[in-house]
């Protein structure tokens, strides 16, 4: 490692919030959006504006946190903020990263750090957006696209997307009495899927907003990275997964301690595990059965026994057999190198 | 024959918690208005779309001797002119309500028309909710029915009779549109299963509901002010949106209608640990100079967050909304005086009722 590249790391290590104490106070996305009560996206959305500060710009695709936040020649952004459409995200967030860089490369505005957070929930980022973003994702632009997926295309009254996770009841997926599972796909891995295609991204992180520390300092680390980054949120939504809004939070920390949604980050290469993800796969905290994370949300209601089983063995799965735990389902590293 | 023969039933509900039972209310009363030979519709309110959690919405129901045809060209607008009657499914939306920046907060009984009737479902005396419905210009009929608010998820239906009762309310108070030998032969030919115990809830409705004729000015003043919307060319360039500025709220939109209760803080257990201020997903909380946190009530929407991420029991608990009159912020409150605090909130916690929200199927 050459010296600027340690003296880099030594400094996106140094901003990092240690308690929450320390995170700031003033909010840049603010009250009076019309999100559902309990809606995790837009705690997210509060934390992505209040860590990046004044010099951000924010684009976001159409989506559910693109129409609660502009009811009416009304909005809840302190920051700039702007829509985009519904799969436009990757092409916004490279236009705008190009168009700030040519305007200060021609002396139009002042030279100076100014973030491009581009978020997109996961229709419009995993599904419809994904060529987009993996185009962004190419070039050498500081952008962060932040995928806020709630597992469904919310906005509309929760269609299927890919991202829905196995079994999940959707508009699209009622459970009949011929076939009680009706989305029978896997959810997709994003951040795998870009980090391994995509040689120049420096940082890549799944996170959840139900641990506001990592998420703030992901989200910071992101933008220090440099380049493109990309983090994938899991955002428990009262609306479409059918629970109490009370039980956000606690929806959130249950996904990562039954080892559904592992919590890590790619920095240069190196993938290292946070929160209780870390434990889990070091062997020192044990995993919570999938079911009591399942048992809460009511469109999981239809499960019997067997539906129950079969997630727990495909979560078992990611961790006892894959060769990078939790985050690709790549099982013969080894077996190449011999 | 025009449009002023139509009556109108609207029905306003709590947005998710109750799209299910709203719109079979509204099914049922077109059927059975027209097994009475007339026609009718219903059509949900645009602008209500996409719903969210706990957002008051409304649902219309048109009866009237015109063609069919007549009333869904009526109906193809955001919402009626007037309305002869209004079923409120929840009792804390007398307070207020308000679905997008662009209506402001609205009373209740907005398009009640003259001598009209608004049925509540509420658990509630009487005199108690009179002090919280707006007053109009002129006589109208106020009906309380003595029942739960029934809750459920997107996905399901909390079938607990609630639907039957406010059928057999509307007979009670207008007639006109039905009468209750229609909503029970409806009841009968329609619903397989339970049918006794519909039909007792029917009955219990029509002969239990608790009624009030309301003379002009009674009740009380809500000033609404509808936002001016502006014109196109008084919009920026692009209709592009003025940001907040720093420190500020988004003040064309509060949105505390969409709670039916509200946290309640007992700022001498309060170990000032911040969860509250870090969970709330509708930036409430405001920091005061030594470490406390304030709530704008106004722009909470009482999701229950903090009540469960703050460590200490009894500390932030949630209320029901009608408790309360208004959105007095509760840390001015008790720096004023710390032992009247402590006795308000005892008052405002005397009532503490378990969350009343079904998820899955049913279940």
């Amino acid at each position: 490692m050459t010296e600027n590249e340690l003296e880099k790391e030594e400094r996106m290590y140094k901003s990092i919030i240690k308690t929450i104490k320390q995170a700031p106070l003033e909010e840049f996305y603010t009250s009076g959006h019309r999100t559902c009560q309990g809606c995790e996206s837009a705690l997210l959305m509060r934390y992505l504006a209040k860590i990046s500060g004044e010099r951000t710009i924010v684009v976001g695709a159409t989506g559910c946190m693109y129409v609660a936040n502009t009811t009416y020649y009304t909005t809840s952004w302190v920051v700039p903020w702007v829509h985009t459409q519904l799969g436009g995200s990757g092409g916004a967030a490279l236009g705008t990263a190009a168009a700030l860089r040519a305007l200060m490369r021609k002396g139009k505005i002042k030279e100076e750090p100014i973030n491009v957070i581009v978020f997109c929930g996961d229709l419009g980022c995993a599904d419809m957006g994904l060529s987009g973003v993996s185009n962004a994702m190419t070039y050498d632009y500081n952008l962060l696209i932040i995928l806020y997926d709630n597992e469904s295309s919310a906005n509309t009254d929760i269609q299927e997307t890919s991202m829905t996770p196995y079994g999940a009841q959707t508009s699209f997926s009622r459970p009949g009495t011929a076939r009680r599972i009706m989305k029978r796909r896997w959810k997709k891995n994003v951040v795998p899927m870009i980090i391994a295609g995509h040689r120049n991204v420096r940082y890549a992180a799944t996170t959840s907003p139900a641990y506001p520390l990592d998420t703030l300092n992901k989200i910071k680390k992101a933008l220090s990275a440099g380049g493109p980054t990309f983090i994938h949120s899991l955002d428990p939504c009262p609306k479409g997964w059918d629970y109490d809004p009370m039980y956000s939070h606690e929806l959130g920390t249950l996904a990562v301690e039954t080892g559904i949604w592992p919590l890590y980050e790619y920095i240069d290469g190196k993938i290292v595990y946070n929160e209780p993800t870390k434990g889990i796969v070091e062997g020192r905290i044990k995993r919570k059965p999938v079911r009591e994370y399942l048992e809460k949300q009511g469109r999981f209601s239809h499960f019997v026994e067997e539906d129950y089983d079969y997630f727990q063995k495909m979560v078992d799965e990611m961790y006892e057999k894959w060769e990078i735990p939790g985050v690709m389902p790549i099982r013969s590293v080894e077996l190449a190198r011999k | 024959m025009g449009e002023e023969d139509v009556k109108y039933v609207e029905i306003t509900y709590r947005g998710i918690f109750q799209k299910r039972l709203a719109k079979y209310v509204a099914e049922g009363l077109v059927y059975m208005a027209r097994d009475m030979g007339k026609s009718a519709v219903s059509f949900g309110r645009y602008g209500d779309s996409p719903e969210r959690n706990g957002v008051p919405a409304k649902y219309y129901v048109a009866v009237g001797n015109v063609s069919e045809e007549d009333l869904i060209g009526y109906s193809t607008r955001v919402e009626p002119e007037y309305v002869d009657v209004i079923a409120v499914l929840d009792d804390t939306l007398l307070k207020g309500v308000e679905s997008w920046a662009w209506q402001g907060v609205q009373p209740i009984n907005l398009k009640l028309r003259k001598d009209g009737a608004m049925i509540v479902t509420s658990r509630k005396p009487m005199e108690e909710m009179v002090k919280l419905t707006p007053s109009k210009d002129f006589q109208w009929t106020l009906g309380k029915l003595n029942w739960d608010r029934s809750f459920s998820g997107l996905w399901a239906f909390n079938d607990d009779t609630t639907m039957e009762r406010v059928w057999g309310a509307i007979a009670k108070v207008r007639p006109d549109i039905v009468d209750i030998q229609h909503v029970v032969s409806y009841v009968k030919s329609h619903k397989k299963d339970k049918l006794n115990e519909r039909l007792k809830a029917v009955e219990e409705a029509y002969e239990g509901l608790v009624i009030k004729t309301m003379n002009p000015g009674e009740g009380v003043e809500f000033k609404y002010a509808p936002p001016r919307l502006l014109t196109w060319q008084e919009m920026m360039e692009g209709t592009a949106i003025p940001a907040v500025p720093r420190g500020g709220r988004n003040e064309q939109f509060k949105r505390g209608t969409t709670k039916t209760e509200r946290p309640t803080v007992d700022f001498d257990a309060c170990i000032k640990c911040d969860l509250c201020w870090v969970y709330c997903p509708d930036e409430c909380f405001d920091k005061t100079p030594d470490g406390y946190y304030d709530i704008a009530y106004d722009y909470c929407v009482g999701c229950g967050i903090c009540a469960e991420v703050c460590p200490v029991k009894n500390c932030i608990v949630m209320v029901d909304e009608k408790r309360l009159p208004d959105y007095t912020r509760p840390y001015g409150m008790w720096k004023a005086n710390k032992v009247e605090y402590k006795k308000w909130l005892q008052n405002a916690r005397a009532e503490v009722r378990e969350r009343p929200i079904v998820p899955g199927l049913g279940r």
